[in-house]
């Protein structure tokens, strides 16, 4: 059953449309991300269904009530924020006990859920001390505290990382990943960073200036991404994406772009000839070997890899992964092959769709050929 | 080394100008009259006396009057920071139309000389059936207080990040719960300076005091005193001192609490970023 569900919901501000009929459908107990560029509507979302924004139209449900109407302190949730908003007058014993206060929730077990809280989040020693004497590492947990204490139907997480250094944000993931199994709880994430969306993820909510892109678990949404906007943001490098124009030759797709030319399988019926993108991840660039002539402009080590951007023709560059111990020098003239397979054709502009047949299709294709 | 020299001496001048008459106010009212005109003057009084003090609060209405200008600036400062208090937290939260076309109109009655507005208020306390009470110097005093505390309130306010208000909406306070337990311990500086500062402006106020109030029992000090001890032929100096002296007293004793309240920096660390 879905616990949290967002029905055909618009949000406007003015003339300007934050959310544009999103439809989003989030199981019990799933950890969920919103994920995109800043001002492509996630946060409004998240604060659609923390009551903290109403929508425009459409409904939101959050198990089988509709909340359109509910108050935020009516509706079950628990909302980490970005910058934490900890009551700065409070201690962090007392930050802890405030949702708990307001539900009136009797001192003696108020007491006992705090420190239990506490406990698990190492917070215990700390208890007595007020916000601005904590530093950015144990605010952000006084914060998840604060939300974890009363066991809520449904957690809300707005970019609750992105004010950690590189290093805690990592420990940080792993924590909340932990923490997710352990309570089972239904997790909305808002975050800009594709990693954290990755890594922590059930499912991805893309969001691009209001309006959903794809919701997908993880892998689908790095192997088959649903247009050229998602194909383009998520993945580090990001995918090397190419504009250029599909042909039709004698039954085959060909793409083809300056100085490039690729035949290109399984094409759905969408498919048009005229301008295309194609898409190639960096590992799906071949670098030593291939049809294809390149200049290496620049190698970034990472230590277990070298990413490599090589030069093929004055407007076509390509980004291609190396093993660490594999060197090579700029400016070096090499062979570049591209796995035509693995590609990604998009149809026009800048979020044109991915006319890829997907794995089903695709397998039902070569058991005809077969036949 | 010279600089530092040259800035003590400045700073020192600066104190002593603005300290000697206060120092002078005192030193007089503690002078018995025979010392008071006495050349060349005494720096400090040969004999000190509490007598013009004595006389002060026994043979006249001084106590009256002071009673009058503590209801009076008490009441003001309460209207005053009540109102503005909710009025800076709509025009920071709340979104409808022609909000900041409002604050800026209360502004604008800050903006018009105090002196433009007396007349009309003083006919319209009048039609009101107010005139010659200490209320309609509560009204008067909130006209010109409100505005600018309003102001002063609002980026008090707007300092306040809205995710601390939202936190406690989600976590189950109605928005008026929200606004006692986060925003009102969030603003207390702010509502501290606003009520100093309204309580000040009351305190000292004179011009509306000398129009509106002509009776002795709604008096304040400012009008009061100077009705009692300065006539066209004769300045009773050492109880306009001794007078002087016990209404600095109040504001002393007030600004000596609660300055420490305007310097802390109060919302630090509970925002981060």
């Amino acid at each position: 059953m879905a616990d949290v569900l967002f029905s055909n919901v618009r949000k406007a501000f003015g003339s300007f449309v934050a959310v544009d009929d999103l439809n989003l459908s989030i199981e019990q107990g799933e950890f969920v991300s919103l994920l995109g560029p800043s001002g492509c509507g996630k946060t409004t979302t998240l604060r659609m269904l923390a009551g903290l924004e109403f929508p425009t139209s459409g409904e939101i449900r959050i198990g089988d009530r509709v909340v359109n109407d509910v108050e935020p302190g009516k509706r079950d949730i628990a909302m980490v924020f970005q910058s934490y908003a900890l009551y700065p007058h409070m201690t962090v014993g007392k930050n802890i006990a405030y949702p708990l206060k307001k539900r009136g929730v009797p001192r003696a077990e108020r007491e006992q859920m705090v420190a239990k809280a506490a406990e698990m989040l190492q917070l215990t020693p700390l208890l007595d001390r007020k916000p601005r004497q904590l530093s950015g590492g144990q605010q952000q947990r006084v914060a998840l505290g604060r939300a974890l204490v009363r066991d809520p139907k449904v957690f809300l997480l707005d970019e609750p990382l992105s004010n950690l250094d590189a290093k805690l944000r990592g420990y940080m993931r792993a924590e909340l990943v932990e923490l997710h199994a352990r309570l089972g709880r239904t997790m909305v994430y808002v975050t800009h960073d594709q990693l954290e969306a990755m890594t922590m993820s059930d499912r991805i909510a893309i969001m691009l200036d209001g309006k959903l892109q794809q919701f997908a678990p993880p892998q689908e949404v790095y192997r088959a991404p649903a247009n050229r906007f998602v194909a383009g943001f998520i993945g580090t490098p990001s995918m090397n994406l190419m504009d250029g124009a599909l042909r039709q030759e004698g039954g085959v797709w060909v793409f083809e772009a300056p100085g490039l030319s690729l035949t290109v399988d399984a094409l759905s019926d969408a498919a048009q000839a005229g301008p295309a993108a194609l898409g190639a991840r960096p590992e799906h660039v071949t670098l030593g070997a291939g049809p294809l002539r390149g200049v290496v402009q620049v190698v970034e080590q990472t230590g277990h890899e070298n990413i490599v951007t090589v030069r093929l023709t004055d407007e076509i560059r390509l980004i291609g992964r190396l093993p660490g111990t594999q060197h090579l020098r700029m400016g070096e003239t090499i062979a570049v092959g591209i796995d035509a397979q693995a590609c990604h054709i998009f149809g026009p502009g800048a979020s044109g769709t991915r006319l890829n047949l997907d794995e089903l299709a695709m397998s039902e294709r070569r058991a005809q050929a077969a036949r | 080394m010279i600089r530092r020299i040259l800035f003590n001496l400045m700073a020192w001048g600066i104190v002593l100008a603005v300290a000697f008459p206060l120092f002078w106010m005192l030193v007089t009212s503690v002078k018995p009259q025979f010392e008071l005109f006495r050349r060349p003057p005494t720096m400090l009084p040969e004999t000190v006396t509490f007598e013009h003090y004595w006389r002060l609060i026994s043979q006249t209405n001084f106590l009256t009057y002071f009673r009058n200008s503590v209801v009076l600036s008490l009441s003001t400062t309460f209207v005053v920071v009540g109102i503005a208090t909710l009025g800076a937290y709509s025009l920071v939260r709340f979104r409808y139309r022609g909000r900041e076309s409002l604050a800026f109109l209360v502004l604008f009655t800050y903006l018009l000389p105090s002196v433009v507005l007396i007349i009309p208020l003083y006919l319209m306390l009048v039609s009101l059936g107010l005139s010659n009470t200490i209320f309609s110097l509560v009204i008067a005093y909130t006209t010109f207080a409100l505005p600018y505390a309003l102001w002063l309130l609002r980026s008090f306010m707007a300092g306040i990040p809205e995710d601390l208000e939202s936190a406690a909406l989600v976590d189950g306070a109605s928005r008026l719960g929200a606004f006692k337990d986060v925003i009102l311990p969030q603003l207390l500086p702010g509502i501290i300076s606003t009520a100093l500062f309204t309580f000040i402006l009351s305190w000292n106020e004179y011009l509306y005091a000398l129009v509106l109030v002509n009776s002795d029992s709604a008096r304040p000090l400012t009008t009061g005193v100077m009705n009692m001890l300065i006539s066209s032929f004769n300045i009773e100096w050492s109880l306009l001192m001794a007078a002087s002296v016990m209404m600095s007293v109040p504001l002393i004793i007030v600004f000596a609490f609660l300055q420490s309240y305007l310097t802390r920096g109060f919302g630090a660390g509970g925002v981060k970023g």
